[in-house]
């Protein structure tokens, strides 16, 4: 599976439970709409790192790093090719 | 819609989506903006500096907006430079861009990342001895609110974004992000992120930035004008609290005077819209928060993502591997610390002091508690969230809605913490509940307020979560330009600007006309008055910093206000006036010398026995009959008694003496023991001078002494607090709630005391009322004191429009300290003067009789 679709997933079962997955677009901004507050933020880092085996950095929590799902590919992207 | 969602979040500016022209929305956005700045000058919104400001905005945003791209920013510096000098003045605003700059200077030194923070550090230090005054003495007191407001937390996150390469561009951007307009006007300003100042710069379409940004000033407006309906009309003291319903209103008034700072970051962020900032939106629906840790996301954004990103991720990202709970609960418990030590640090930039209070402390403290508890909880169950329409009498909305009460009135239960000055006070406010004589009709009643409130915020709320939901997913077509939605803000707009108009309101009835020209201008409400006028008296340091009026009274007061330098003014008494003037000392205030004579007068030497053939007056009264804030020769007491010898040499009649016994901080029950010291004179009139707040300030004084213990010689005020049920160990507020029924008889009991001693001793007593230089709710209650007096015996001279012929800033001695200044003194000496020698025989006694005036 992508990183997007396991993004997503993740986000639609422990954030938006009986949510529309159509709903939840790439672009959907996460942090704008309450989807990731500071505690789901977290709960996504540590999701991220356990699945990507990437770590995160504390100034990564920025919207322009996880505010969408495009933007949380891009960061993974980035940091596994790093 | 959708790419400019995505570029919010990416800040990839199009210069082609920016450089976009549109004649027509620009001049729908402008006749926006000239309505508001109508609105703004009608109701004098904030200050004089602010309307100055927002005129500069407007003018800058008509050329900003047919500018290129790429030199609006450096348009949005120079505006924001420009802005200084006109509400600074040009020495101020040059002292405070070269601070600026090498502060600035600093952070971009060719040296290591550490050694930069280190020299900010001690260039911190360097300006926070400065603004105690240490060191620096060239630099004005004026710059420090504005300084503090712009450096002491954008530094700290521009040093964070530093370090993580995101902070804006070019010098010119960075430059914008300091001194930022309209920052200049508000001391309490947002904390903007340097990243989103640099990433939402022109990050969405122009014209729904601009637009935005009108929206928001107007929100922004409405918030102000009902903050100004709840100061003015519904807040109440502590002390008055006597059944559940005065709780609720103090509860829920004291809350709602939060709206003043939700109005003004409003305007402050709608104003940076005008200019391509599409920051986020703040104090999003926060009264209807539906649980501690969303109340913490509402309320304040700005301060929440500063202290998110700066502490608690670190902290955070430091402790996890313990254990997530276990980070979160440490995390959370060392932020709410921080913020209220950095509230204190807030203060300590814009008053020049540390403030570590109680109030805050278990504030902040019972805060993080909640929102701990309700963190682990929202970990273990989840928060329920969704991207679709709710239904607003679905389950979920309704469960959502009693939350809301619940939340509601618990924050309000927190934040009243916040208005009192002593636990013991706030807990006896609480007390007011076993008072309420509860009924089942007034429970059931209770209830179905509840049942309606539920339904109506459900309505509301899902109203307008949907519409947000909307706009946030980019399903809400135009945006701001959705007709709806461009139509109800230029209505609103248009409202706003005519309702200010005389022109519009005077068609109304009399009441309402007075109602709108009540919210037309900005003062103190009446328990604020009343806060100011403690606070002469106990040199109160505590007010309500986050939530009152009096905050920026007290901010713009010098701290040393009150201080004498030279004898000292006062000495203590182990009787029943507890304090006086010291005998023949001098001391020298920010306003003159204060001296007083042998006896403790502050006046010219007298002696005590009644020279022949002169006419002798005492005056009683407090601070203003003493003459705080005027040199002694320019008290009325001073001026009057020179006129009326002077009339009297002219007119070869006999002298007069007019022997000042009034005394700083003196209440009114204090005059019944002045009257027996004014009697060892012998003075032929006692001249009482009342002001407003007779009545309550009786009460006060009582409640004092009964709660000092002090030595009270009056068996009359012994029996009244037996009657109402009073001792010792109360809390003074519960004391006071108590004497509340028996205002009336206490000041009857004076006057009638005052009237009958006088009449005993051949002393023609007079009662003169004379108004405090601020008009108030005490105007209400000068017919009936003049009434009681009149009752008592008292002849009546009633200076009620003394200053009328005056604005207020001309008489009033600062804008802080509602004392009359010298050409008060003189308005009143010459309106005392007049109507005395009218009638002479009535006023002078036999002394002078008209006969030997003509």
């Amino acid at each position: 599976m992508d990183i997007k679709s396991t993004v997503k997933n993740y986000i639609l079962r422990e954030f938006l439970p009986g949510e529309d997955a159509e709903n939840l677009e790439d672009e959907t901004p996460l942090i704008a709409s309450g989807i990731l507050d500071s505690l789901a933020t977290m709960q996504l880092v540590s999701f991220l790192e356990g699945e990507f085996g990437v770590a995160i950095a504390p100034h990564e929590t920025d919207p322009e790093y996880i505010g969408t799902i495009n933007a949380i590919e891009q960061l993974i992207q980035s940091k596994s090719s790093s | 819609m959708q790419i400019s969602i995505l570029s919010r979040y990416f800040g990839n500016t199009s210069s082609d989506k920016a450089d976009t022209v549109n004649i027509a929305k620009f001049f729908i956005i402008l006749g926006q903006l000239v309505l508001l700045l109508l609105a703004v000058r009608q109701f004098q919104i904030e200050s004089q500096a602010f309307l100055t400001v927002f005129l500069l905005a407007i003018g800058g945003f008509c050329v900003h907006y047919f500018l290129p791209y790429r030199w609006r920013i450096h348009w949005f510096l120079i505006l924001s430079l420009a802005s200084l000098p006109l509400v600074l003045g040009w020495y101020n605003a040059l002292s405070l861009i070269a601070i600026g700059l090498l502060l600035l200077l600093i952070c971009h030194l060719p040296i290591q990342f550490s050694y930069r923070v280190l020299l900010i550090c001690m260039a911190g230090i360097g300006l926070a001895l400065a603004r105690a005054g240490e060191i620096g003495g060239n630099l004005n007191s004026a710059i420090w609110p504005v300084l503090g407001s712009m450096f002491m937390y954008r530094l700290i996150v521009y040093l964070y974004d530093l370090k993580h390469d995101r902070v804006p561009e070019g010098m010119t951007h960075r430059m914008a992000y300091f001194f930022m307009l309209p920052n200049v006007c508000f001391p309490l300003f947002p904390v903007i992120d340097s990243n989103n100042f640099r990433r939402l710069y022109y990050s969405e379409e122009r014209h729904v930035i601009y637009q935005t940004g009108v929206v928001w000033i107007t929100r922004g407006l409405v918030h102000l004008l009902l903050y100004r309906y709840v100061y003015y009309y519904l807040t109440v003291a502590p002390s008055e609290v006597v059944h559940a319903g005065d709780l609720m209103q103090f509860l829920i008034a004291n809350f709602l005077l939060y709206l003043r700072v939700s109005g003004l970051f409003h305007l402050v962020i709608g104003i940076l819209h005008l200019f391509g900032f599409a920051l986020p939106e703040t104090h999003k629906l926060y009264y209807l928060s539906s649980s501690f840790t969303d109340f913490w996301r509402r309320i304040n954004i700005y301060w929440k993502d500063f202290m998110m990103k700066v502490f608690y991720y670190p902290i955070y990202f430091k402790l996890k591997r313990h254990g997530e709970i276990k980070a979160i609960v440490v995390s959370t418990l060392l932020v709410f610390m921080l913020t209220w030590l950095l509230h204190s640090y807030q203060w300590y930039w814009l008053r020049g002091t540390f403030p570590i209070e109680w109030q805050d402390g278990a504030f902040w403290g019972i805060l993080a508690v909640l929102v701990v508890i309700n963190s682990v909880w929202e970990i273990r169950s989840g928060r329920q969230r969704t991207l679709s329409k709710v239904h607003w009498l679905s389950r979920q909305s309704l469960i959502k809605s009693v939350k809301i009460v619940l939340v509601f009135s618990a924050i309000c239960s927190l934040w009243s913490l916040w208005t009192c000055e002593s636990m013991e006070e706030w807990l006896a406010m609480w007390s007011a509940l076993g008072r309420t004589p509860w009924s089942i009709s007034l429970v059931a009643a209770i209830l179905t307020g509840l049942a309606i409130g539920v339904l109506l915020i459900s309505a509301i709320n899902t109203s307008m979560t949907n519409t947000r939901q909307e706009q946030v997913t980019g399903k809400a077509g135009q945006g701001p330009f959705a007709a709806p939605r461009l139509l109800s803000n230029c209505l609103l707009v248009a409202l706003l600007a005519s309702l200010g108009l005389p022109q519009i309101y005077t068609n109304f009835d009399a009441q309402t006309a007075n109602f709108m020209l009540s919210l037309r201008s900005e003062k103190l409400s009446r328990t604020d008055t009343a806060k100011l006028e403690k606070g002469y008296y106990e040199d109160l340091v505590r007010v309500d910093r986050f939530n009152s009026q009096l905050w920026e009274v007290y901010a713009k007061k010098p701290s040393n206000w009150l201080s004498v330098t030279g004898s000292g003014l006062k000495e203590f008494t182990d009787d029943f006036l507890q304090h006086r003037l010291r005998s023949s000392s001098k001391s020298i205030t920010e306003h003159g010398a204060i001296s007083t004579n042998q006896w403790g007068m502050r006046d010219r030497e007298y002696t005590r026995e009644h020279p022949p053939g002169v006419y002798r007056i005492a005056l009683l009264g407090a601070s203003s009959v003493m003459g705080w804030g005027v040199e002694d020769s320019e008290t009325f007491d001073a001026i009057l008694e020179n006129a009326l010898n002077e009339h009297a040499r002219r007119e070869g009649l006999p002298a007069v003496e007019i022997l000042n016994f009034a005394v700083a901080g003196y209440y009114p029950l204090q005059q019944r023991m002045v009257l027996e010291n004014a009697f060892a004179f012998e003075p032929d009139a006692i001249f009482y001078i009342a002001t407003g707040r007779e009545y309550h300030r009786a009460a006060l004084y009582l409640q004092e002494v009964i709660s000092k213990k002090v030595d009270n010689p009056y068996p009359f005020l012994t029996a009244l607090a037996n009657r109402a049920g009073i001792n010792a160990d109360m809390p003074k507020t519960e004391i006071l709630q108590r004497l509340q029924p028996h205002k009336d008889e206490l000041l009857t009991w004076l006057y009638q005391e005052i009237a009958s001693r006088c009449r005993e001793r051949g002393v023609q007593p007079v009662w003169i009322f004379l108004p405090q230089v601020n008009p108030g709710h005490w105007v209400k209650t000068v017919a009936k004191t003049e009434a009681e007096a009149a009752t008592a015996g008292f002849d009546i001279i009633n200076l009620l429009d003394v200053y009328a012929d005056y604005p207020m800033s001309e008489v009033q001695l600062t804008e802080w300290d509602f004392h009359p200044n010298a050409l008060g003194h003189h308005l009143v000496a010459d309106r005392i003067f007049d109507t005395l020698v009218k009638d002479p025989s009535r006023y002078l006694g036999a002394t002078l009789t008209r006969a030997q005036l003509e």
